[in-house]
Formats: C-alpha cells, structure tokens, sequence
C-alpha cells in the first residue's frame, strides 16, 4: 500500500471514528435532555444530578478523543457546574437547568458542525457560559469554545506548542506486585497538562476468578500538553517493561475506548498480557498494536452500522423470499425427492433469515417519546401554560422505517393540541380542573399494527366550528350530514385550520395536513376522538413493518390476493345456500355471530362467475369483524411487500404488491381499509353497516388489469386512481 | 488500614477507613464474599480518611456486579467522601455507578 494509500485509508478510518462518536453523543444528549427535564420537577435526586455529570463528561471526554476540541472545552464548563452541585457547593437552580438546556442546543449543534451547515452561535455559547461561571461564582473556565484547551484545570508545561494525545495504558499482571501504583501514575500524567481519563474495567474477570493482588483496571485517556511523547512516557518509565502503553498523537487514529463495560478485545489484551506477551517496545510496534485493537472493536457485544446497511439487507431478503417461493413452486412440480427437500429446507432457512433481519430494524419508540419531553418543556414556558407529558408503552417495539417518519406527526399532533387544545391554567381553574394539563403518549400493539396515541384534557375540538370552518372554506355543503369522525377528518384536509389567529406554534393548517400524508405513505390511519372541555385523543395506526409480512394467499377467478394473516382470524366456506337464506344481505353467520362481508370479486370488478362453494376470510378491523369473500384459500405465504408507485398511490385498500413463485402478481389487501370502503360506500347508499348488499361497488374500486395481474377485468371495469 | 465487618441479622455491613491498597485486597475480597454468600443486603461505608488502590476499586465493582448477578443488595451507606471522590474523578472512574 502506498503512503497516500495509508493516508486516505487513515482518514477514512478517523471520519468513521468521529462518526461513531457523533451517533453516541446524540444519544446522551438526548439521554441529558431527559434527565434535565426530569430534574425541573425534583431536583432533589442525586442520581439525576449524577447521570448529567457523568453525560457531560462523557461528551467531554470522547469528545476531545475524537478531536472534537471546542466542543470538549464548551462542556467542561457545564461538567464543572454539575460537579460543584454533586458536591454539594452549588444548589441545583431551575436557572441552571435551562441554562444546561440551552447548552445542550449548542453542544448538538457542534456535533453536527462537519455534516450540516448549523453551526454553534459563539456569542450564545459565551451567554451560556458567563451565566454558569455567575451561577458557580468562579472567575476560570469561560473561555471561548474556539480556542479553549480540552483541560483548562492544569496549565500544560513543557516548552512545545500545545499537542492532544491520546494513551492507552494497561497494567501488566505483575505490575502491582512489583509495587507500582496506577494511579500515582495517572497523578504523575496530570502534571503535565490537561488529562481525561477513562477506566476501562471490561477486563475484570468474575469474582471468583479474580486475583485480587492483580490490576485488570486499563486506561484510555486524552492529554493536552506541550510535553513531547518522550517525556510522556517518562512517566512510565519505571513500569513500561511490566504495562502495555500506546502513545500517539490525537490524529492518528485513535483507541477505542470503553467505560465500565464488557469488550471482548479489552478480554483478548488482557489474556494476552496473561499469556506473557511483551509489551511493544518501538513506535512501530506501538502503532502496529493501536490498529489491532482499534480492528478488534468489531468484536464487540454490539454494533453501530449504518442504516443504509440494514435496509440493503433487508432488500436482499426480500429479493430471497421471491425466489424461494419460485423454487417451492418449481419443486412442487418436481418428481425428485432431493428437489423437495432442499426446498423445503431453503424455506425453512429464508423463513428464520427474514424473521432475524426483520427483527434487528425493530426499535423501541421510546426514543421519539423522550424527545417529546424538551418540546413540551419549551412550548409550555412560551405559551405561558402548565403541561406535563406522560408516556406509556414507550417500550412498543417497531420497523425502524415507521419510526423515522413519526417523529414530525407527533411533534404536529403535540404542538397543536398545547396551542389550541390545552386551556391556561387560569381558564382550568375555572373549568374545575387541576391547573396543569397533562399530555398523554402511548404506543400499543394490536395485531399487526402499532397504535400510537396523542392525548390531552384540554378544551377538545369544537366539531360546529370545524364544520362552519369547513363550510366557508366550500370544502362541503352547507347542507352536509356528518358523522363526528367525518367532522374531525376535515381537520386533516390542507390548509384546514379553525384558528382564530396563526401563531408561531400553528395555526397555519399545515400541520395536521403533514400528519394525514405522513400516517398514509406509512399505510396507517388516523383516529380522532374528543369530547368538549374534556379532552382530545388522535390514534395513528400504523403497520408494524414495511417490509415483509405473513400472508395468506387467495384467489379469485386467475387473480391472486393477499390477506396479511396477522388480522385473518377463520375462514369459512360460503355456499349458494346461505347467500340466498340471507334475503339478499351481505351476512354470514360465524360461531353465531352475524359477520358482514364483501365479495373481492364484485369489489375489484372481476366479471366471471363465482364458485358453487366460496370462502369468507374472516379479518379483524378496528370496526370488528369483517369477511372478504374469494373463491379459494391456496396458503400462506412470506410476502415481500412492493410498493404499487405514485400512479396508483390513492387506492387506499391495496398496501401494495407482491411477485409469486409463477411469477405472477398478487395485490397485498388492506383489510382495515377496505372494510372502511365498504361501509362508506353503504352509509353513502343509506344503509347500515350491517346490510352491505350486492350491486353496491365502493367508490375506491380497481382495475385489476391495469397493474399487470393475471385478472379477467372486462370491459367498463374501473380504475379509480 | 481498616477493615471491619459487622455481621447483622438482617444485613452485613462492611467498613472501609484509611488505606485499603494491594496489602488488604485479598482480606478484602474474603470479607466481600462471605458477606455476599449470606444472600443478605450489604452496606458499605467509605470513611472520610480512607484511600483506595485500584486493586480495592476493581474489587468493590466486580462485588457489585456479582451481587447484581445474584440479586444481594450491594449499597454504599451515606456520601462518597469528597477526597476519595475527587481521587476517583482523576483516576477515570466516574462512570462508576454504585459509587457516584
């Protein structure tokens, strides 16, 4: 490899360093926003107090190791404010709590620097600052983020221009016995400018294999000095034949490091201290070691990948899925036994493959809730109201693809509820209620969806104003008859607001629109409920994945659909017999309960005649059980999910399509849809959900055809897209 | 140097004053187990004057992840000392939950 080589491939490896630690920081920053919020309402709790120093230092310190230097020196400053209070020499104010928030704003916005064009507002970073050296009654510290070195408590000697080091330090297994103490060491290092350091503790083994006379305790550590490396490791001197020392500058690349955790490769050094290796001896040698270990950090319990990889792999599992079910279908054909059983086993193999993928892109929605807490904090100081959030289920596990476009409905759905929803406190009191509002988040699985909930005890929407809203704006008819859940849908329409005044939080009738295509590019729906001055509750349902699901596969006539299997609960059969004992009503008596249901055939103007015995899918739905009527049940099926393309994106009862083992086309059915089409179209006609007849089409019918499937779609049939 | 263990009915409780370095360890980890096997709570208490080692720290973390392990209660009784605490900050232990 040339030299230029090594250099682009150094480079690489720092920019992947420094993106790690931008990934972990964003993490504890949000982990320090919760804490903080948490604080504002008892700031009593040591443990809180804790978890933000040891936030901070965290940023600090890997932030000065992956040479984000003026970030580092920014947040000393807060550490040393939240040491004082662990310390009991500073009381812990709602002053510094904000002030800490507001650091938090500029700290993200640092993390970011490299990657966006948000930069840090020096002159609100020096307000920050001056704010908490007043509040801490310290004249030191306050130096400007640009300029300040990661460690201002020690003044660095030596005669050089000031250089960052990184240095791993690890005892050897005779170390302490020879009498030789770590952390005199550590001291000894301090005096030399400005140290962080980190205990790594990951090679301490369980307590009945420890030696208690032996120092399994390393050290990953930053220092700032004008010292060169020489003097550096004078400090070891006495101990370097009986310790593993790695000195390197901070822009080569630098040593992982662990906190109090378990690493494998931390394990592997010490089992190879144990296993007498000698420690390395010349810089190259000492390089060489940094790179193995830095290598070895892939070993490690768990992984940070890119988001990117997943999806890939994800894609390719899908792709897999086809074309398993293109062997089975190939294998069904065949006579050889050795076809089948390879077959078979493939299936089983892709069937385990696709649940682990799809397993690892499940997360919990507690992160999105958490970063809630921060906008109901601020939004609540300005608009001058009282308001607590809680949350439930936050532990709610789904596809990663939906949480990541759930965070701006949410934010829509709260900012709008604390604006126009939640009453000021004095107006409560009036009303008879506690003065603080409360808003409610929470997540909840039912079947093979997530119901996500935004609630509040606020005014609740005035349905009159909506509809005389709706009416001026000619969105319906002065004449309309509504349901209440038509009314609250008018909310989701563009440019739909009932505000008497745009404000800076909403008012615009942007939002809730965000919200309704949001939920609907997820295949999701939105639920509103309300009662006046009690109250609003909004329920986004929402697909738990995106991407592969269990189906049961059906045929009507030489059309295939399928049914996801998590909402299928029976299929019975449905003879001529019983259509006609039912007078022409669309019901089906299940286990003595009347189910409705609706003929895919009729629905998706498929002309043929049906079967002499048809089967009736019985599927869950929000609004309870519902029949979908097909000539066969073939099976299940793993269906990889294929998005249908814009030309056909408002045909809101298919989810999309899938490719079967024939090669041919099967329209995924949205079961909850599709039983809503069903029962508009029969309230349009007057009739009640339960006597959905036969003649009725729905409106949001589809021409089978025109999507390429295998449908005998004849002449007139519709495509309403 | 000073070790003292209390043996109660309920709990075992384990003091720690002046230096507790490589010369106690073994003394150390000997009362950590029996305390920990009697499945009681133990309390530990950390005097103002006392100066651990590593070989006492890494021995005080791998007891409460052991005692985590078998679900003993492993507390610290009252305030870290302010001297052994600012000691720990520099030495890198800060991420050291059971003592901060």
């Amino acid at each position: 490899m040339t030299n230029r080589a090594v250099s682009r491939s150094n480079q690489s490896n720092a920019e992947q360093f420094k993106q790690s630690f931008r990934e972990e920081a964003r993490e504890i920053v949000a982990d320090l926003e919760t804490a903080l919020l948490e604080m504002s309402k008892d700031s009593s709790d040591p443990e809180l107090v804790s978890r933000v120093f040891r936030g901070l230092h965290t940023i600090k310190g890997s932030g000065a190791m992956f040479g984000f230097e003026k970030l580092a020196a920014f947040t000393h400053n807060l550490e040393n404010a939240f040491d004082q209070v662990r310390g009991g020499k500073l009381q812990m104010s709602s002053e510094l709590i904000d002030l800490t928030l507001a650091a938090l704003d500029q700290i993200r916005a640092m993390i970011e620097e490299d990657l966006s064009s948000s930069t840090a507002d020096p002159a609100a970073c020096e307000a920050v600052l001056v704010k908490v050296q007043k509040l801490c009654g310290t004249q030191t510290s306050v130096a400007a983020p640009s300029s300040a070195p990661v460690e201002p408590a020690a003044e660095p000697t030596g005669a050089g221009p000031l250089r960052t080091w990184h240095l791993h330090f690890a005892p050897g297994a005779e170390m302490m016995v020879s009498g030789a103490n770590p952390l005199l060491l550590l001291r000894e290092l301090r005096q030399l400018g400005g140290l962080s350091a980190r205990a790594s503790m990951a090679a301490v083994p369980p307590l009945g294999d420890l030696d208690p006379e032996r120092c399994y305790v390393a050290w990953d550590m930053v220092l700032a000095t004008a010292s060169g490396p020489d003097a550096i490791r004078d400090v070891f001197i006495f101990v370097e034949d009986s310790c593993e020392l790695i000195v390197e500058p901070a822009t080569a690349e630098p040593v992982l490091n662990g906190t109090i955790s378990s690493e494998p490769d931390a394990q592997r050094r010490s089992d190879a201290r144990d296993a007498g290796a000698p420690p390395p001896e010349s810089g190259e040698r000492r390089a060489t070691e940094g790179r193995r270990f830095t290598d070895n950090a892939s070993t490690t319990a768990s992984l940070r990948i890119p988001a990117a990889k997943l999806d890939e792999l994800v894609d390719l599992v899908g792709e897999l899925v086809t074309v398993q079910a293109r062997l089975s279908e190939v294998a069904s054909n065949s006579t050889d036994p050795n076809v089948a059983a390879v077959s078979e086993e493939i299936e089983r193999l892709t069937a385990s493959l696709r649940e682990n993928s799809m397993n690892i892109r499940m997360l919990p929605i507690r992160a999105t809730f958490e970063k809630f807490r921060r906008l109901v904090h601020d939004l609540a100081r300005d608009l001058g109201k009282q308001v607590e959030l809680t949350m439930e289920g936050a532990d709610t596990e789904l596809d990663k693809t939906v949480i990541d476009q759930l965070g701006d409905p949410l934010m829509h759905l709260i900012r709008n509820s604390m604006d126009h929803g939640i009453e000021t406190a004095q107006k409560r009191i009036e009303r008879g209620k506690r003065p603080t509002a409360g808003i409610h988040l929470s997540a909840r699985h039912a079947g093979a969806s997530v119901l996500i909930g935004v609630s509040d005890d606020g005014g609740g929407i005035d349905a009159d104003a909506v509809r005389n809203r709706a009416i001026e704006k000619g969105l319906i008819p002065a004449d309309a008859s509504l349901t209440q859940a038509e009314t609250f849908a008018l909310l989701f329409r563009p440019g739909f607001s009932t505000a008497k005044e745009v404000t800076d939080v909403s008012g615009r009738g942007v939002g809730m629109d965000v919200v309704r295509q949001r939920v609907e590019s997820l295949r999701g729906s939105i639920e509103v409920a309300s009662q006046p001055c009690q109250g609003t509750e909004v329920t986004l349902r929402l697909p738990l994945t995106m991407a592969i699901i269990d189906g049961l596969l059906t045929s009507v006539d030489d059309a295939y659909f399928v049914l996801p299997l998590a909402h299928v609960l029976e299929c019975v059969e449905l003879t001529r017999g019983d259509v006609e004992r039912a007078n022409g009503k669309q019901l089906a008596r299940v286990r003595g309960e009347l189910v409705p249901y609706i003929r895919l055939r009729r629905h998706f103007d498929i002309r043929t005649a049906p079967p002499a015995v048809e089967q009736i899918m019985v599927a869950e739905t929000s609004g309870g059980r519902f029949g979908f009527v097909v000539d066969q049940v073939l099976g299940n099926c793993q269906t990889v999910i294929k998005s249908l393309g814009r030309f056909y994106r408002s045909v809101q009862a298919v989810s999309g399509a899938t490719i079967l083992g024939n090669g041919a086309v099967a329209l995924i059915l949205d079961p909850e849809r599709l039983a809503q089409d069903a029962v508009r179209a029969e309230q349009r006609n007057g009739r009640g959900r339960a006597s959905v007849a036969p003649g009725n089409r729905p409106g949001n019918s589809f021409n089978f055809k025109a999507l390429g499937g295998s449908g005998s779609a004849g002449p007139g049939s519709s495509a309403n897209v | 140097m000073g070790i003292v263990v209390e043996q109660r009915e309920e709990s075992s409780a384990i003091s720690l004053a002046g230096t507790v370095d490589i010369s106690a360890a073994a003394e150390l980890k000997r009362a950590l187990l029996e305390c920990l096997d009697r499945g009681r709570p133990v309390r530990l208490s950390i005097g103002s004057d006392a100066d651990l080692d590593v070989t006492a720290l890494q021995l005080l973390w791998a007891v409460e992840r052991e005692a985590r392990a078998r679900q003993v209660e492993f507390t610290l009784d009252g305030r870290l000392p302010d001297s052994v605490g600012a000691a720990l900050k520099d030495a890198g232990f800060e991420g050291f939950p059971f003592l901060f």
